[in-house]
């Protein structure tokens, strides 16, 4: 018993000391665990193997003719084959850059306007109703003005995108910071604290699961008015791939776009994941 | 020296029926504690005692009447006409009176302050919360850190400081509030009901090392507290709280001799006069009522 907890400790000083290539290996490693781990497991296995055979057999013994439901084997065929052209990863490049733009927007908006909303009552009783009446408009009927506006192109894209995540993000963080304790801020205000002090080291450290919960859903959001605004305005990105190939009747190439679609939002909240775990350790109880 | 100056506090309420009323929580409160005591508020639950105490703080403005800490005016009371409040309003459009400023830290009056459930920060480790208020005091950066493990020894916290509150017990929560609490160097320490939450072997314990800290710093003590054995056995001073509308029923000095033992024989003698105090409250209550 002793010996094992000294070990243990041991092995928590290692880990502190690790460090440069050490610790960026440990890093991934520990991400990987925690993003794929649920994927490995057994229960999951039990549940995906069998989805996946079902799906292989009913195009093959023809219930379904396998134009309309391409066999997964024959997806990964036709996915590697678009890969190794070249041709997707560049819309997928293209497709994550007009991403991060419209969701790094959101997020440098947002997150200000939804901090100072929350601490501020001030602030609040001019900027919030304006939102509350703002925010009710779909983001896809904002597609048609957008375009006539600002033509077909990256700042298209970008704004659409950035109407998707921006809300989520500001009602999620101006909800976070209201709900501050008052005796957190009672505490800090006795010894003196400024508002900008309150601000940097009791409201937004206190609003983090909020905040980071609204970046997930901005995400989502994001990538939603992303294949909205590819299908409507681009010549590029993975939107418009998936759009193209309804043109062409490829049921497969379709597929793959969106398990590249849906893979890209997987691993993104993933991340989120992550980071809020690595933030909120001193949520994680005894 | 605290000096609260006819003290009241009004708040309306809505009651059960949904008609607006008033409730008196504190009424026409004057105290005056010398620099160096160490004095309880005792009373029943819910007499506006920490309420007042808020107040002394300047974590509430008063309705009526005025606080001065060494002889600065704590928080301006609420203005009573509605021309005044009008004017006040305005001048508080954009930030609350209770703030201290927008930019810089300014710690007021040397007043520290311990809450009932602590109010350590949860999302800081015992170091950080440490180091926060030294921040707050303008303690230079590179002294924080061997100042804050100092005042964390004092209170027996020393080898906990990078532990975050999730992980400590009651007691060294409390222990923890009472580094941050010193590590300002207040003149005066305010508590509300501090040990309420912890066992009773731990309750006894940290009252014997807060005795300890208050005699060796000197410093201004004012705990609230509903624990009359506690009131007896730390203070030099007891005010005892009638229940609602809050009034100063009676004060008594503890005297004592240091250091005292629990169970001593005149303490007994002055714990039956506040119990028939407190006897008398509760059942003759509608005479004290206004």
């Amino acid at each position: 018993m002793n010996m094992k907890r000294l070990r243990e400790e041991e092995r928590v000083d290692t880990n502190y000391a690790a460090s440069g290539w050490n610790l960026v290996r440990r890093e991934i490693f520990s991400f990987l665990k925690a993003s794929c781990g649920s994927l490995v497991t057994r229960e999951f296995l039990s549940v995906s193997i069998p989805l996946l055979a079902l799906w292989e057999v009913i195009p093959r013994t023809g219930i379904v003719p396998s134009s309309l439901l391409p066999p997964p084997s024959y997806v990964a065929v036709i996915g590697w084959e678009m890969l190794s052209s070249q041709a997707l990863l560049g819309h997928i490049a293209i497709s994550l850059q007009r991403l991060f733009l419209g969701l790094l927007l959101a997020f440098a908006l947002g997150f200000p306007m939804g901090v100072m909303m929350g601490w501020n009552q001030f602030v609040r009783k001019h900027a919030l109703p304006l939102f509350q009446l703002l925010a009710p408009v779909p983001p896809p009927a904002w597609v048609p003005i957008t375009i006539i506006v600002l033509g077909v192109g990256l700042p298209m894209q970008t704004f659409l995108i950035f109407l998707g995540a921006f809300y989520p993000i500001l009602f999620n963080t101006y909800q976070g910071v209201k709900d501050t304790e008052p005796r957190y801020l009672a505490s800090g205000r006795v010894f003196g604290a400024s508002e900008w002090t309150l601000i940097r080291k009791v409201f937004i450290p206190h609003a983090l699961g909020p905040v980071v919960m609204g970046v997930k859903i901005g995400i989502a959001m994001g990538l939603v008015m992303l294949i909205i605004a590819e299908m409507h305005g681009a010549h590029s990105g993975v939107g418009y791939v998936l759009i193209e190939s309804k043109d062409y009747f490829r049921v497969d190439r379709m597929v793959v776009c969106m398990i590249v679609l849906g893979s890209t939002g997987w691993l993104l909240i993933e991340i989120m994941k992550y980071f809020e775990a690595k933030l909120a350790i001193w949520r994680m109880g005894r | 020296m605290i000096e609260a100056r006819r003290i009241s506090k009004f708040f309306s309420i809505v009651d059960e029926n949904g008609i607006a009323a008033g409730l008196t929580a504190v009424l026409s409160v004057s105290l005056r504690i010398p620099s160096g005591r160490f004095v309880s508020l005792v009373g029943p639950t819910g007499c506006g005692k920490s309420t007042f105490l808020e107040i002394l703080a300047g974590l509430q403005a008063p309705t009526e009447g005025e606080v001065y800490i060494d002889g600065k005016l704590v928080l301006e009371p609420l203005p009573g006409t509605r021309k005044e409040m009008e004017e006040y309003r305005k001048r508080y459009r954009f930030l609350s009176p209770i703030t201290n400023s927008l930019i810089r830290n300014n710690p007021k009056h040397d007043i520290a302050m311990i809450f009932q459930d602590y109010a350590v920060f949860p999302w800081m480790t015992a170091l950080k919360n440490v180091m926060f208020t030294l921040e707050l005091r303008g303690v230079r950066r590179s002294d924080r850190k061997g100042l804050a493990l100092r005042y964390l020894a004092d209170v027996g916290l020393a080898g906990a400081e990078s532990k975050y509150p999730s992980q400590m017990s009651g007691g060294m929560r409390q222990r923890l509030a009472l580094a941050r609490a010193l590590s300002v160097e207040p003149k005066i320490i305010l508590m509300d009901e501090p040990f309420a939450a912890v066992d009773a072997m731990t309750r006894e314990r940290l009252q014997d090392d807060l005795l300890r800290l208050w005699e060796e710093t000197g410093k201004t003590i004012v705990m609230v507290t509903h624990d009359i054995d506690e009131a007896l056995y730390l203070s030099d001073d007891i005010v005892v709280f009638s229940p609602l509308p809050g009034t100063i029923r009676n004060q008594i000095a503890v005297d004592i001799p240091r250091p005292r033992s629990r169970d001593a024989v005149d303490m007994s003698d002055l714990k039956t006069r506040i119990r028939k105090i407190y006897e008398y409250d509760a059942y003759a209550e509608t005479e004290y009522s206004i």
